[in-house]
C-alpha cells in the first residue's frame, strides 16, 4: 500500500506534470500494441475460418479413402456399406462459379442419406414442403445454396441461376438455403450443396468420386480386413485430418512471421518507454536522493520506475484495443487474401475474440514496456543518498558505459550469423527471428559509442565550416548521448527494417519476374474451365488436342499436373513435354543446367522445385518416391530449380514418361506458342482463342501468356500489401519517437536555448541548431540502420523465407529506391522534429529570467 | 406435453394402408403415379418383386421365435419402397444420368424384442435405389429384396432373411406353410371411403421359420413361426385418419387373422377398416367392419416418446365367434426411427387367447399401433 501510494505521489504526479510526453509515449506503445494484435487476430480469423471449413468437410470420419492423383471408384461405396461396422460416404467438392462472372463459391455432392452418418446441415427458414434433402435427390439440377452465397448472389428460393463448369454453363434451380451449422459453414456458407448425381452431371464427372468418408464401429480397432480388402491396394486409406493439419500449420507459421514483423513496431515502442523512464529518473536524480536518504530502498526505487514502465505499457495496450479494432478490419482481407494465395484458400466472414489472444498482446505490450524500463530503474535504485549534497549532477552515460554498452551489442551481433544457422522448428524461423531481434538490439546498443564517435569528429569539423548552430548541434550530440541514442535506436530498428524490406521485396520481384520470363513462357495457356481454381486438371477434350496437333503455325508443350500430398505436405506433380519446353523457355536452376533436359525427357530422373526440396529434404542424387492411381513411382532427382508456385512445392517429370507407367495420360493442359515470331502474336492469340470457344464453347480456361505473367506479378505485389502496412507503422512509431526525443532534448534545454536567445541567438539560429541535432541523430539512425537493414536482408532472405516458405531468391539490392526513399525518411525525420522546433522558440526570454529566480 | 418428431418425417409409412381407385380426389402429388383401381392379378413370382410406378411398397416380415433353451424373440424385417416422382419425370433427366441419378429410396426396419430379457431392439437404413446400394432384382425364380447388408430372398420354397445390425441380426429361413392370401377382392384392399384409396395386399400368413439371431455378440439357433405382407399403392391416407391398428395373428387352431382399424382423428374407426380370417385348409373370409368389435383394455405411455399404445385388447368378430384378448409381453416395442422415417411407431410382438368355435385357442402375432404419437398424414 505504501509502494503504491509512493508511486502515485513519485511517478504519477511527474506523469501528470508532462502529460504530452506521456502520451507520446503512450501513443508509440499503443500503436506497436495495435499492429501486433490486429495481425494476430486477422490471422486467428483466418486459422478460424479454415478450421471450421475443414471441420465442417471432414464431419465424423475416421478415414478417408482417396487415389492419389485421380478419383475413387464410385462402386466401392456399395461394397463398403456392405461390410459390417462400416460407415461409408462419397463426397465430391468442385469450385465453380455463376456464369458471365463473380465469385467463385464450393459446391459439394453428397448423398443426403449416406451423408447424414457424416456430417449435418439443416434447411434454413421455416419449415414445411418436401424435405430438402429429398428435393435434391429428386430433381436434377437443384441445389442449396449457404447463407453467405445466397445472400451475396441474391438468390432466392425457388430461383434458377446458371452455373459454370467445364462442362459447359448449366441451369440449377436454387430449391432453399442451408443454415450457418455444420456443412452449412463450410467456407462461411460461401458453398452450395447438391445431390451427387446433379453434381456428376453437372461436372461430368461419372463413376468416380473424389473421396468415401469411413465411420468405423471400432475406430481405435483400426480398418476392418474385409474393408482393407474390398479397398485394396491401389487406393490411399488414411485419417481426414492430414489436409486440416498441413493448412493449419502454414498458416501458423505465416503467423508467427506477421507476428515478428509487427512486433517490431513494439519494438520500436520499447524505445520511447526507455527514454521516457530514463529521462525522467534522470531528472530527478536529487529527488531520488532525497528518497533514498529517508529511508526508500533500492529495490523500492528500482520498482517504482519499473511500475512507470508498466504503467505506459497497460495504458498504450488499453488504447491500442480501440486503434486495434479499427486497423484488424482493413487489415482482415489482406492477410486473408495472402493466405489464400500462398498456402490454403480461406473465406473469413468473422472475427473470433480469442481471451488468450487478448491476455498475450496485454502480456506482450506490458512486458515489454517494463523491459525497456529495466536499465533506467535500475540506474535510479543505485542512486546514492549522498548525491543531496552533490551540487553537480553526474554525466548522463560515462565512457566505460557506452564502452560496455557498445561490447554487448558487439557481442549480440556476433551471436547473429550462429542462430542464423540453426535450423526452423516446425517450420518457424525460431533462432532467425532471435538473430533478427539481436541484430536490432546489436545496433542499438552500438548507438551510443557511433553517436559518440560521430559528435568527437562533427564538432570540431562543424567549427572550421563555421556553421554555428551545427557546430553547437554536434557539440551536444556528443555530450548528451544516452537519450539520443534511444531515439537513435528507434530509427535504427525503423530503417532497418525498411531498408531490409525494400532489399528483400526488390530481391524476390526480380527473381520471380526472372522466373516468370523463363519459365511461364508461352503465347497462350490452355487447361480445362475451373482447373487452376480446383488444382484438378481433368483431361483436355480430344478433339481439341487432335485439333491443335493439326495446326501447322503453333508449337505446344502439353503437361498434366496432379495435386498430391507428400509425407503431409501438399505438392503439385506436374508431368511435362521437357524436348518441347527447351526450344521455348528454361528452367531457373539451383541445381543442375540445361544439359540436364534430354535425361529427363527421357525419363530418367525428375526435377525438384526449392520448394519441395527443402520440405522433402530431398536432394540431387536422392529418389524421390511417389503412389500415384496405385502405381508406385521412383524417380532419381537430377537436379533443383526456383519455382515460386504456391500451395507447395513442385516436381517436374517427363510426360511421355508419366504416360508409359500409368498406361495412358492425357493432357491436362496446354502451353502455345506461335512459330512465327515476326506476327502479331498479340492479335494471332486473340483469333485462335476464338475459334477454340466457337468449337469447344466455355469447357476450356484460356489466358494468353502476356496477361497470366501480369497476373503472377499482381498476386506477388499483393501479398506484399500487408507487409507494407507494417513498415509504414513502424516508421511512424520511429518518427513519434523522434519527436519525443527532440521535444524532451528542447523542454529539458528551456534554459539553456533562452540563454541563447538572450545572447543575441535569432529564432532561426536556434531552430537551424534543433534542425541539424535532427539532422545528426537521423543521419546516425540512418547509417546504422542501413547498415542493420543489410544485415536484416539477408536474414530475411536466406533464413525466414527459406525456413518459412521454402524459397529463396537471387540477392540484388535496388539501390534507386533506396536513394530515393532513404533522403525521405531522412526529410520525413527531420519533420518529426518541427514540433520541438516551434517549441524552442516559444518561450520568451523573460521565462528564462524566472526559471533563474526559481 | 408430446413431443414432435420431425427428424425425417412421415411418408411411407402413412401411405402403406391406402389405396386408389380413380384420379382427381388423392391429391396433385400423386399424379402421375400408377394407381390401384381393382383386383391385382397376383402372379408369382413376378408380384414378389417391385412395381415401380406405384408411389409405395413394402415387404413386411414379422415372427415369434424360440431357442431350444426356451428363450423367446418376436422379430421385424421391413423393406420400403419409395418412388420419388412419377415415372415421367424421367424424360427431364440429363442425356447422360449420373448412376447415382434413381427415382426410387429404399428404407428397411429392423427390430428384435427379447421377450424373456424385456428388451426390444430396433435398427433402421435407408439408401437410394442405384449403385448395387438397395433395390429389387429377380435371382431366376426369386426375387432379392436388399438394402445395405439386409435383404430377403423370396424363392419358390422359403423366403431367406439376412439382417445384421450393430447390436443384433437375423439370419432366418420362413417356408410357407399356406399359399399367399389376397386381401380383399383379389389383393384390392380397399383403405378408405373413397374407392381409389386401396392398395394391392397379399400375405404369406403362416411361415415355419429356422435360423438363427444374435444378440450382442451371442447367436442362437431359434424355429418358429413368421408373417409377410407385401403391398403396394400410391394413394395418401384419407383426410381424417390419423393412424391404425393392426393385427397379424396366428393361433393354434391352425386359422390366422389379419385385421386392421383405420383410427379417426375424431375417434372410433373408419368403415373401410377390414380383415382377413385364413382357415387351416387355407380358405379366406373377409372381415368387414360391421363384424369387428374392438376394445382396448390396457394403455401404456412410452416413456421415451409420450405417446399412448393401447396394448392390451379384446377382439371380437361377429358371426365367426371369434373372441381374443390381446396382450403384449413386452410394453416397451417402440419404434422410433428418426434416422429414416421420423416416424414412431409401435410395433411388436403379441399373445393372444380366448375362445374360437366356443373351444378355447391361444395365438401369437404381432400388433402395429400408428398415429399415437402423431397424425399419420404428416410428410416430411
Amino acid at each position: 500500500m505504501f509502494f503504491f501510494r509512493l508511486f502515485v505521489w513519485f511517478n504519477l504526479r511527474q506523469v501528470q506534470r508532462h502529460p504530452w510526453r506521456a502520451l507520446a509515449v503512450v501513443l508509440g506503445i499503443a500503436l506497436g500494441a495495435a499492429v501486433f494484435t490486429s495481425v494476430r487476430i486477422a490471422v486467428d480469423a483466418s486459422l478460424d475460418a479454415f478450421t471450421r471449413s475443414m471441420d465442417a468437410i471432414s464431419g465424423r470420419a475416421d478415414q478417408v479413402v482417396t487415389q492419389p492423383g485421380g478419383r475413387v471408384p464410385e462402386d466401392l461405396v456399395a461394397r463398403l456399406r456392405a461390410i459390417p461396422g462400416v460407415v461409408a460416404a462419397p463426397v465430391m467438392t468442385t469450385y465453380t462459379r455463376q456464369a458471365g462472372g463473380g465469385r467463385s463459391f464450393l459446391l459439394v455432392g453428397i448423398d443426403p442419406l449416406m451423408d447424414r452418418a457424416m456430417r449435418s446441415w439443416e434447411k434454413a427458414g421455416p419449415a414445411g414442403g418436401e424435405a430438402a434433402w429429398l428435393q435434391i435427390m429428386a430433381e436434377p439440377f437443384t441445389l442449396l445454396a449457404g447463407e453467405a452465397l445466397a445472400r451475396e448472389a441474391g438468390w432466392d428460393s425457388g430461383g434458377q441461376v446458371i452455373l459454370t463448369h467445364r462442362s459447359g454453363d448449366t441451369p440449377f434451380t436454387v430449391v432453399g438455403r442451408i443454415s450457418t451449422e455444420g456443412l452449412g459453414a463450410l467456407a462461411n456458407g460461401r458453398m452450395a450443396l447438391c445431390d451427387i448425381a446433379t453434381f456428376q452431371e453437372f461436372t461430368g464427372t461419372f463413376d468416380r468420386v473424389d473421396r468415401i468418408d469411413l465411420q468405423l464401429a471400432a475406430p481405435d480397432a483400426g480398418l476392418p480386413a474385409e474393408a482393407a480388402a474390398a479397398i485394396g491396394p491401389n487406393l490411399k486409406v488414411g485419417p481426414p485430418g492430414s489436409v486440416k493439419a498441413s493448412g493449419e500449420d502454414m498458416i501458423r507459421a505465416y503467423q508467427v512471421n506477421l507476428s515478428f514483423l509487427s512486433f517490431t513496431s513494439l519494438f520500436v515502442g520499447m524505445f520511447l518507454v526507455y527514454s521516457l523512464v530514463a529521462m525522467n529518473a534522470a531528472a530527478r536524480r536529487r529527488e531520488l536522493a532525497i528518497l533514498r536518504a529517508v529511508g526508500a530502498s533500492p529495490r523500492s526505487v528500482y520498482w517504482l520506475f519499473v511500475g512507470e514502465g508498466a504503467l505506459y505499457g497497460l495504458a498504450g495496450w488499453a488504447l491500442a484495443m480501440p486503434l486495434g479494432s479499427l486497423l484488424v478490419r482493413h487489415l482482415l482481407d489482406g492477410v486473408s487474401a495472402t493466405i489464400s494465395t500462398l498456402f490454403v484458400r480461406v473465406h473469413v466472414d468473422r472475427l473470433t475474440l480469442d481471451f488468450w489472444e487478448i491476455l498475450l498482446s496485454l502480456a506482450m505490450t506490458v512486458i515489454v514496456a517494463m523491459l525497456a524500463a529495466l536499465q533506467p530503474a535500475q540506474a535510479a535504485g543505485r542512486v546514492p543518498p549522498r548525491e543531496v549534497m552533490m551540487a553537480v549532477r553526474r554525466s548522463e552515460a560515462s565512457r566505460p558505459t557506452v564502452r560496455r554498452l557498445a561490447l554487448t551489442g558487439l557481442a549480440g551481433l556476433l551471436l547473429v550469423w550462429p542462430l542464423a544457422q540453426l535450423p526452423a522448428v516446425r517450420g518457424v524461423p525460431l533462432a532467425g527471428y532471435l538473430a533478427c531481434l539481436l541484430l536490432f538490439a546489436g545496433f542499438a546498443l552500438l548507438a551510443p559509442w557511433m553517436l559518440r564517435q560521430a559528435g568527437r569528429h562533427l564538432h570540431p569539423l562543424t567549427r572550421y565550416r563555421s556553421r554555428g548552430p551545427a557546430h553547437l548541434a554536434a557539440g551536444y550530440l556528443r555530450d548528451s548521448l544516452a537519450r539520443i541514442a534511444i531515439a537513435v535506436g528507434a530509427l535504427i530498428t525503423a530503417v532497418a527494417l525498411f531498408t531490409a524490406l525494400v532489399i528483400m521485396v526488390r530481391s524476390f520481384r526480380h527473381t520471380v519476374e526472372l522466373w516468370v520470363e523463363q519459365t511461364i513462357s508461352g503465347d497462350l495457356f490452355v487447361t480445362t474451365r475451373m482447373a487452376e481454381t480446383n488444382r484438378v486438371w481433368e483431361p483436355l477434350p480430344p478433339l481439341l488436342v487432335d485439333d491443335l496437333g493439326q495446326r501447322e503455325d503453333i508449337d505446344m508443350v502439353p503437361n498434366r499436373r496432379f495435386s498430391l500430398f507428400h509425407e503431409g505436405h501438399a505438392f503439385q506433380l506436374e508431368a511435362m513435354d521437357f524436348e518441347a519446353f527447351r526450344v521455348h523457355g528454361r528452367f531457373f536452376w539451383l541445381q543442375g543446367g540445361d544439359h540436364l533436359m534430354p535425361p529427363l525427357a527421357r525419363g530418367e530422373g525428375v526435377l525438384l522445385s526449392e520448394v519441395f526440396a527443402r520440405r522433402s529434404g530431398l536432394g540431387v542424387g536422392d529418389t524421390f518416391h511417389i503412389r500415384l492411381r496405385g502405381h508406385d513411382l521412383a524417380w532419381p532427382v537430377l537436379g533443383l530449380v526456383r519455382d515460386y508456385r504456391t500451395h507447395g512445392g513442385v516436381v517436374f517429370c517427363s510426360l511421355a514418361d508419366l504416360d508409359r507407367r500409368l498406361g495412358g495420360l492425357a493432357w491436362g493442359g496446354v502451353r502455345i506458342f506461335f512459330t512465327d515470331r515476326s506476327r502479331d502474336i498479340e492479335a494471332a492469340t486473340a483469333r485462335l482463342q476464338d475459334e477454340l470457344v466457337l468449337r469447344f464453347g466455355e469447357r476450356l480456361t484460356m489466358m494468353p501468356g502476356s496477361a497470366l505473367r501480369s497476373a503472377v506479378l499482381k498476386i506477388f505485389d499483393e501479398t506484399f500489401a500487408i507487409t507494407t502496412v507494417l513498415l509504414l507503422i513502424a516508421l511512424l512509431v520511429a518518427a513519434l519517437g523522434i519527436t519525443t526525443i527532440l521535444t524532451v532534448r528542447v523542454l529539458e534545454r528551456t534554459a539553456e536555448l533562452n540563454t541563447i536567445s538572450a545572447l543575441g541567438g535569432s529564432r532561426g539560429q536556434i531552430r537551424a541548431m534543433i534542425l541539424w541535432e535532427a539532422f545528426f541523430i537521423v543521419a546516425v539512425g540512418e547509417i546504422l540502420g542501413v547498415l542493420c537493414g543489410f544485415g536484416l536482408s539477408y536474414l530475411l532472405v536466406y533464413v525466414i523465407n527459406r525456413q518459412s516458405f521454402g524459397w529463396t531468391f537471387l540477392y540484388g539490392v535496388d539501390w534507386a529506391a533506396l536513394a530515393v526513399s532513404l533522403p525521405l525518411i531522412v526529410a520525413a525525420a527531420l519533420a518529426a522534429a518541427m514540433p520541438a522546433m516551434r517549441l524552442a522558440v516559444r518561450t520568451s526570454p523573460a521565462a528564462l529570467l524566472r526559471a533563474f529566480g526559481r | 406435453m408430446k413431443r414432435c418428431r420431425r427428424i425425417g418425417g412421415l411418408w411411407v409409412l402413412g401411405l402403406i394402408f391406402v389405396a386408389a381407385a380413380a384420379g382427381g380426389v388423392l391429391g396433385d402429388d400423386t399424379a402421375g403415379y400408377r394407381r390401384v383401381t381393382g383386383p391385382c392379378h397376383f402372379e408369382f413370382p413376378r408380384d414378389h418383386g417391385a412395381h415401380p410406378g406405384f408411389r409405395t411398397e413394402w415387404w413386411y416380415y414379422t415372427g415369434n421365435l424360440e431357442a431350444p433353451d426356451g428363450a423367446r424373440f418376436g422379430f421385424q424385417l421391413t423393406f420400403f419402397r419409395r418412388q420419388l416422382r412419377p415415372s415421367s419425370a424421367r424424360a427431364d433427366w440429363p442425356r447422360r444420368p449420373s448412376a447415382w441419378r434413381t427415382n426410387q429410396l429404399f428404407l428397411a426396419h429392423a427390430a428384435l424384442t427379447d421377450i424373456d430379457g424385456n428388451r426390444h431392439y430396433a435398427a433402421e437404413e435407408m439408401s437410394r435405389g442405384a449403385l448395387g446400394l438397395a433395390g429389387v432384382e429377380r435371382q431366376g425364380d426369386a426375387v432379392r429384396v436388399y438394402l445395405g447388408q439386409w435383404d430377403t430372398v423370396i424363392g419358390p420354397t422359403a423366403h431367406v432373411l439376412h439382417m445384421a445390425g450393430e447390436d443384433f441380426g437375423f439370419d432366418l429361413r420362413l417356408a410357407p406353410v399356406k399359399a399367399a392370401v389376397a386381401h380383399g377382392d383379389g389383393g384390392y384392399s380397399r383403405k378408405g371411403t373413397d374407392p381409389e384409396r386401396a392398395s394391392c395386399y397379399y400375405s404369406f400368413t403362416r411361415l415355419k421359420t429356422d435360423g438363427s439371431v444374435r444378440l450382442h455378440g451371442r447367436r442362437l439357433a431359434v424355429s418358429g413361426t413368421s408373417w409377410m405382407d407385401h403391398e403396394y399403392s400410391t394413394a395418401p391416407l384419407e383426410p381424417g385418419i390419423r393412424g391404425w391398428s393392426w393385427f397379424s395373428l396366428q393361433l393354434d387352431n391352425g386359422t390366422e387373422l389379419m385385421l386392421f382399424l383405420l383410427n379417426m382423428e375424431a375417434g372410433g374407426y373408419h368403415p373401410a377398416s377390414s380383415g382377413t380370417l385364413v382357415a387351416a385348409d387355407g380358405k379366406t373370409t373377409a372381415v368387414a367392419f360391421e363384424s369387428i368389435r374392438a376394445e382396448v383394455l390396457r394403455r401404456w405411455t412410452s416413456p421415451s416418446s409420450d405417446a399412448e399404445y393401447p396394448l392390451a385388447w379384446r377382439l371380437q368378430l361377429e358371426g365367426t365367434d371369434l373372441d381374443l384378448t390381446i396382450r403384449t409381453p413386452v410394453d416397451d416395442q417402440e419404434m422410433e426411427t428418426g434416422m429414416t422415417t421420423g416416424v414412431t411407431y409401435w410395433e411388436g410382438s403379441i399373445t393372444a387367447d380366448g375362445s374360437s368355435g366356443g373351444q378355447p385357442v391361444k395365438g401369437r402375432g404381432y400388433m402395429e399401433l400408428t398415429g399415437s404419437n402423431q397424425a399419420m398424414d404428416e410428410r416430411l
